[in-house]
């Protein structure tokens, strides 16, 4: 009988949160084993619903390691509560181009779901290369505006119930906007936020010296977000299902339209002033203002440019899916898909059946 | 020439792409001479690793000390230590930076803040949380910095050391020059707990991880943890990702690295030629004042080991000075 083919994929890169923010802030610093027991919490849930392969992102930072002694250590007390896991047959460069690589190859597989642990930057190079394969987020990064905060074992159940065809798609997704960097012949793209900051050059990537901030563009802002998108939060919020988001202009605190104290990255709460704060409309190329600087992408420095380049920054709704934990396992309840072993219900048979 | 976009002035730009270059042209003539069998002892070239020393070393002074390594002549060379006197003590010549009784693995100068390189794994670590204990007892605000493989980063001496800077909260910062091999070991196989920022954080000390072919990447973070051991903020540890671009030691076949593996770094990864191509492309640096530095430290390496050959070997009435300290 030939093997079920893997329906979810795993990206864990062991080399998300290992930044400055560290040392400069408290950001958090999730250990390799607790990744690992993260990893192993989702393949649990995932495989209440019948996933029996999950693809996995190899790497070398020791998270596959451990979560294959987990597996083999169920395996030995006969616990079967784990799906098999497969690792992308793919080269380990140990850097975020691993992230995008694997997200490529999950497509191509034909992977229903691609369960992500990281934070923004994470998600950000998961989305830019995932063809439209939808997103379930798990929140182990630095800052975590985009990725929810849940515990993995629901964020696996869920997946799972989507992978095994049981929830309708206009339940299971969220769409999402991102915002989309033109620089050149360069193409990028953010899921929260885009800033312009003075400094050009790139160096420890992550943005917090407030005095160099110049621009910000936001996806979506939230009153109790973290980072950078919290400071257009904070003055004038935007949902993630409304179709627009903001543009700032932050200029010197003496004379800006907007004083507020705001935290950038976590335990880093600083004042910032906002000479301006307008809507961002969706399909329409924005120009930086500014000649020359650099520009980080979801709260770190990705690119530096000069007046040559002409910068710019677009809005797009509908760009990427992502999984709707809540309103799923909402769902699955209604449908009593936990009231039973007999959980090879599709969507079309229980209709069928007059469940509704 | 347009204006500077880059975190440090145009003179320490240079003085950056001085000492990164001194290193490689040193390194790189010992990997020839070595060859000829003309140097005692064995070497361990910093080749490829150069943006770890120059983009930490920038931010220090006299007062700030450091405990090397057996891989050591970069530091040696980003402190200050006088290159001649470096080479004449590989050669182990009696105008050696240690009359020639140390040679590669023991090359020092306290005038400088370098304690020295070290033939014992792990065993800087200690040493810079002495100097640091010292640098707060004195008060004059000095830190002290030590420097490890990933190897020697399981030793209990490096261990015993992040614990003991943290319960001193000592100014002092632990950088992790992982290369990837422990000699022929990979890192991957021998650190058991695979994240150095991991094992930072189980002593109590904040570490970050950073890529070491970046020299500004390296500048920018090193800035950092120095300025927060300087200002009372604590110890921490600083991960450099890197290459070598010889073997451990000179000779050393090399049988454990992939093919191709060392071209690939040579070509894409070599943090000098990464700089130059950076500071030219921004306009702030001409090729042709780098082009001029490079030809001042060929005569420079070149006339070192021209006198490191024609100095006169220690005698044997040397044999116990110096090695004896009367209290």
């Amino acid at each position: 009988m030939a093997e079920a083919k893997a329906r979810v994929g795993i990206i864990a890169n062991p080399v998300s949160a290992r930044d400055i923010r560290r040392v400069i802030a408290n950001a958090s610093n999730l250990q390799i084993t607790d990744r690992a027991n993260i990893v192993l919490r989702l393949l649990a849930g995932l495989r209440v619903f019948g996933i029996e392969r999950v693809l996995m992102m190899p790497e070398n930072g020791g998270i596959r390691g451990h979560v294959l002694r987990g597996l083999r250590q169920a395996n030995n007390q006969g616990d079967g509560r784990f799906p098999a896991v497969d690792t992308l047959d793919m080269a380990v460069t140990s850097t975020v181009d691993d992230t995008c690589r694997a997200a490529r190859l999950m497509c191509e597989a034909g992977v229903a779901v691609i369960v992500v642990l990281g934070g923004d930057g994470t998600h950000r190079a998961v989305a830019s290369a995932c063809g439209g394969v939808p997103i379930a987020g798990v929140s182990t990064g630095t800052n975590n505006a985009f990725p929810e905060h849940r515990e993995p074992t629901i964020t696996g159940l869920a997946a799972g119930i989507i992978a095994a065809g049981l929830v309708p798609d206009d339940v299971a997704f969220q769409r999402n906007k991102w915002l989309e960097l033109s620089l050149g012949t360069r193409r990028e793209i953010a899921l929260v936020d885009i800033a312009v900051v003075a400094e050009r050059y790139v160096g420890a990537r992550a943005i917090w010296r407030v005095e160099k901030f110049r621009e910000l563009f936001v996806a979506f802002a939230q009153p109790d977000a973290i980072g950078m998108s919290a400071i257009a939060g904070l003055i004038d919020a935007v949902g993630r299902g409304e179709l627009e988001g903001r543009h700032l202009v932050f200029g010197p605190v003496a004379c800006a339209a907007h004083v507020i104290r705001a935290p950038i990255a976590p335990g880093l709460v600083k004042t910032v002033g906002v000479a301006s704060c307008g809507r961002l409309v969706p399909d329409e190329p924005h120009a930086i203002g500014v000649e020359a600087g650099s520009i980080a992408l979801d709260g770190e420095r990705e690119v530096t440019f000069g007046k040559e380049d002409r910068p710019s920054v677009t809005l797009r709704v509908d760009a990427v899916r992502t999984v709707d934990v809540a309103a799923t396992m909402k769902f699955a309840a209604r449908r009593g898909l936990f009231r039973t072993h007999q959980l090879h219900t599709s969507v079309e048979e229980f209709a069928t059946k007059g469940g509704k | 020439m347009t204006d500077n976009p880059f975190p440090l002035s145009r003179d320490n730009l240079l003085k950056a792409y001085r000492t990164m270059k001194t290193i490689r042209e040193f390194e790189d003539r010992l990997h020839v001479d070595f060859a000829e069998g003309e140097i005692p002892g064995f070497v361990h070239l910093y080749a490829g690793e150069e943006a770890s020393a120059a983009g930490i070393m920038m931010h220090l002074n006299d007062n700030d000390r450091i405990a090397s390594t057996h891989r050591g002549h970069g530091h040696c060379i980003a402190k200050g230590v006088d290159v001649k006197a470096m080479m004449s003590e590989i050669y182990g010549k009696s105008t050696g930076a240690c009359r020639g009784k140390g040679g590669s693995m023991h090359i020092a100068d306290l005038s400088k803040g370098m304690m020295g390189a070290n033939g014992i794994l792990g065993a800087g670590a200690p040493l810079a949380c002495g100097a640091a204990l010292a640098a707060k007892k004195l008060g004059h605000g000095g830190i002290g910095i030590s420097f490890v493989g990933d190897g020697a980063s399981n030793q209990g001496m490096f261990l015993e050391s992040l614990n003991l800077a943290a319960v001193w909260d000592l100014p002092v910062v632990f950088v992790v020059e992982n290369n990837g091999y422990a000699e022929s070991t990979s890192v991957d196989w021998a650190v058991a707990c695979d994240s150095y920022v991991d094992r930072a954080t189980g002593f109590g000390l904040p570490g970050v991880t950073v890529d070491g072919t970046d020299f500004f990447a390296v500048y920018e973070t090193a800035g950092e943890v120095i300025k927060r051991a300087r200002e009372g903020g604590g110890p921490s540890l600083l991960e450099c990702k890197m290459i070598r671009f010889h073997g451990h030691f000179e000779g050393d076949a090399q049988t454990y690295r992939a093919e191709g593996e060392v071209d690939d770094h040579r070509a894409n990864r070599d943090c000098i030629k990464n700089f130059r191509g950076r500071v030219t492309e921004a306009g702030v640096i001409a090729g042709g004042e780098l082009d001029a530095i490079d030809r001042e430290i060929a005569s420079l390496i070149d006339a070192s080991v021209e006198e490191a050959i024609a100095a006169p070997l220690p005698g044997a009435a040397d044999l116990t000075t110096d090695v004896y300290v009367s209290y």
